[in-house]
């Protein structure tokens, strides 16, 4: 196999990753016009609980179920009692809200879990590559990749397929209407908050055997996250699959064409794309 | 008559007092530490062998020593600019640590301006090198024999590892490291294979990875520090890479990284590292007994690293007598002292600590003795350019 085609390959991996890294933002945003700066906050938090839950139990695949129901709930919580205050003030008020909520969170976690690293270890089953000539490839990773496909899919059927989805598609578009339809407006926001908060948590967990995690692992997250959405186009799904496979596989082709442009040419990519369309591939103006 | 001379007497009592206190000089050591941001894990570690020196000092010119925590936030900038707050409002002159080695060099211009004095741990040539002073010292080995202590026991334990590859940051301290790997490589007959530059940034390293694969190294050589080191190990290790060739990190933190990688991922893997508790040297048995009593834990390269730095400076200013700051510069210079890692020197030509470097080896959890026991000394030693050769010029 061809060094450039395995680095497609390792691209379209980095690019499903990054797709589950951005999706929970861009649902955030798309559905109910809310800037989420804590996102990288509760990727954190869905690390760290996946770290815990791997020492505590040596369970990885407890913890890939457990972690991101349990940021949600968090993020439910925070919808409740903070967030929703917020939905019709402008946007730096969601910015300044949700990055207070980032710094609490990252702090806790310094005091919660210190200030050093963690590693949490692939699950045994995962453990070892396949051989591809004179490649590997993690069996990790390719699962990382399968799972996030299954993911998407899912995602996918509930926004655009189930009543729950037409529900909160009408709510972002009227929200009022659809309350006076009969349905707890509050309810539905409340549980799109928590499903992209989750998704967040979850891609925590999925990428920590990958990864690592430390205290400081959140605004790197979150600015990846704004490329992809931004490429993309806000707010939409097909978008952040577009724009997450689009910057895995740039960055990684560039690695091997321009290793040390491999990061800029992500920024560079987002740069024409604003450019050619200033809403993203997929976004509306 | 009786009350007056009293009177007289309890002035002149108060008077001597007032003397003999104001003639006490007070000394502040100034720990410039990255508390918060992204190098707060290394910081917080340094501020507390800073603390431990001071408090363990006790009395200094007459009065008792304190310390003050300056915030860099990981940002030469804001470091630069406390520093300079310090200096003005507070006639600050003993600075000790900044983890980064753009806030070290910014620091240690500014104390210079002010006639103090700074001791940090901070890696880039320049510190001792083209950008030296009279007021900045460095703790730690520089790149030149961070490479030469790691590389080439390497090859001379392994002549049959010929082939090697190296991952290295595209600034200032990779590029040292680096050009530092090729002298050696060209002098040992080493073919050098290929190099994949990645920037300051970067976490995500399986496409430098997969370009290590395709180059088909006997040696991986990580330029890297921190947390990128311990990403492109960690995702090393997960492409199988341990199993194909051999990995070495020329830079590590030490004991702070080995616990945060384990012993899964550090198991088999060579970390160049500045201090390794388990050093049998009168100093070190000392720090490791002080550290567990204060903090309950292994002292690791920080923690040390500003405990000596601080220490240092305390004892200059006890043998210059004063806190003037060209005095106390002046009585560094040339100093041999106990330090963690056994005799340790000040070189007067360009202020560099004379020190070993480690080369060690990543256990496997079934061979540690204790929680801290993630690696064996393989090697070390002392490595610095001839003073000939030295790009420090300072009048």
């Amino acid at each position: 196999m061809s060094l450039y085609l395995f680095q497609a390959l390792n691209g379209i991996g980095l690019g499903m990753i990054y797709f589950l890294i951005s999706v929970g933002l861009t649902i955030i945003f798309g559905l109910l016009n809310f800037v989420n700066f804590a996102h990288g906050a509760y990727y954190l938090l869905g690390s760290y609980l996946c770290f815990t839950l791997v020492s505590l139990t040596g369970n990885f695949w407890l913890a890939l179920v457990v972690a991101p129901v349990a940021v949600a709930m968090l993020a439910w919580v925070t919808e409740k009692t903070l967030i929703r205050r917020a939905y019709h003030l402008p946007h730096t008020f969601h910015i300044l809200i949700t990055l207070g909520i980032a710094l609490i969170i990252q702090e806790l976690s310094i005091a919660v879990w210190g200030p050093i690293g963690k590693t949490v270890a692939v699950p045994e089953a995962l453990s070892g590559v396949f051989r591809m000539g004179d490649f590997f490839y993690p069996k990790y990773r390719l699962f990382v990749i399968l799972f996030t496909a299954v993911i998407a899919v899912g995602l996918w059927l509930l926004l655009e397929r189930t009543r729950f989805g037409a529900l909160v598609r009408a709510g972002s578009e009227d929200a009022e209407t659809v309350s006076l339809l009969g349905t707890h407006i509050h309810k539905l926001f409340a549980l799109t908050f928590a499903l992209g908060v989750g998704l967040a948590g979850l891609a925590g967990v999925l990428a920590a055997p990958i990864r690592g995690v430390h205290p400081f692992i959140g605004p790197e997250v979150l600015g990846l996250a704004f490329v992809v959405v931004v490429i993309g186009g806000m707010g939409s799904f097909s978008g952040a699959l577009v724009g997450g496979l689009l910057v895995g596989l740039v960055q990684s082709m560039m690695t091997t064409i321009w290793p040390q442009g491999a990061s800029l040419m992500i920024y560079g990519a987002m740069a024409v794309v604003i450019l050619l369309r200033p809403y993203g591939l997929f976004g509306r103006a | 008559m009786q009350v007056t001379t009293w009177k007289k007497l309890l002035s002149v009592a108060v008077l001597s007092a007032t003397t003999a206190v104001c003639s006490a000089e007070e000394v502040t050591i100034y720990g410039v530490k990255s508390l918060s941001g992204s190098f707060a894990s290394y910081g917080k570690f340094a501020d507390m062998g800073s603390k431990l020196a001071v408090e363990e000092y006790g009395d200094l010119l007459g009065s008792p020593v304190k310390y003050e925590a300056i915030d860099t936030e990981g940002n030469a900038g804001k470091a630069v600019r406390k520093v300079q707050e310090a200096i003005s409002q507070d006639g600050a002159l003993f600075f000790n640590g900044a983890t980064l080695s753009s806030t070290a060099l910014a620091i240690g211009k500014e104390v210079d301006k002010a006639g103090g004095v700074f001791m940090t741990p901070a890696g880039a040539d320049e510190l001792t090198g083209t950008d030296c002073n009279m007021a900045t010292f460095r703790w730690s080995v520089p790149t030149y024999g961070a490479i030469h202590e790691t590389v080439e026991p390497l090859i001379k334990a392994h002549p049959e590892w010929k082939r090697w590859y190296t991952i290295t940051p595209q600034y200032v301290f990779g590029e040292a490291l680096l050009s530092n790997a090729e002298a050696v490589f060209e002098a040992e007959g080493i073919e050098h294979v290929g190099n994949s530059y990645h920037s300051l940034q970067e976490q995500e390293f399986s496409g430098y990875l997969t370009n290590a694969m395709a180059a088909k190294p006997d040696v991986l050589l990580l330029l890297n520090f921190g947390g990128q080191s311990s990403n492109a190990l960690r995702q090393a290790v997960n492409f199988g890479l341990k199993n194909e060739m051999k990995i070495l990190v020329a830079w590590s933190s030490g004991l702070d990284q080995l616990q945060e990688l384990g012993p899964d991922v550090a198991e088999g893997v060579y970390f160049g590292a500045q201090y390794w508790h388990t050093v049998e040297t009168p100093m070190n048995n000392e720090l490791v007994k002080s550290v567990r009593e204060a903090y309950d834990m292994a002292p690791n390269y920080p923690m040390a690293a500003d405990y000596i730095g601080t220490k240092v400076i305390l004892d200059a200013i006890a043998k210059a007598g004063s806190t003037d700051g060209a005095a106390v510069a002046k009585a560094l210079e040339g100093t041999v002292y106990q330090g963690p890692t056994g005799e340790e020197t000040v070189r007067a030509a360009d202020h560099q600590v004379l020190k070993d470097y480690y080369l060690l080896e990543g256990k496997a959890a079934s061979e540690m003795q204790d929680e801290d026991d993630f690696a064996e000394i393989i090697s070390s030693g002392e490595s610095f350019p001839d003073e000939s050769s030295l790009d420090c010029t300072r009048s």
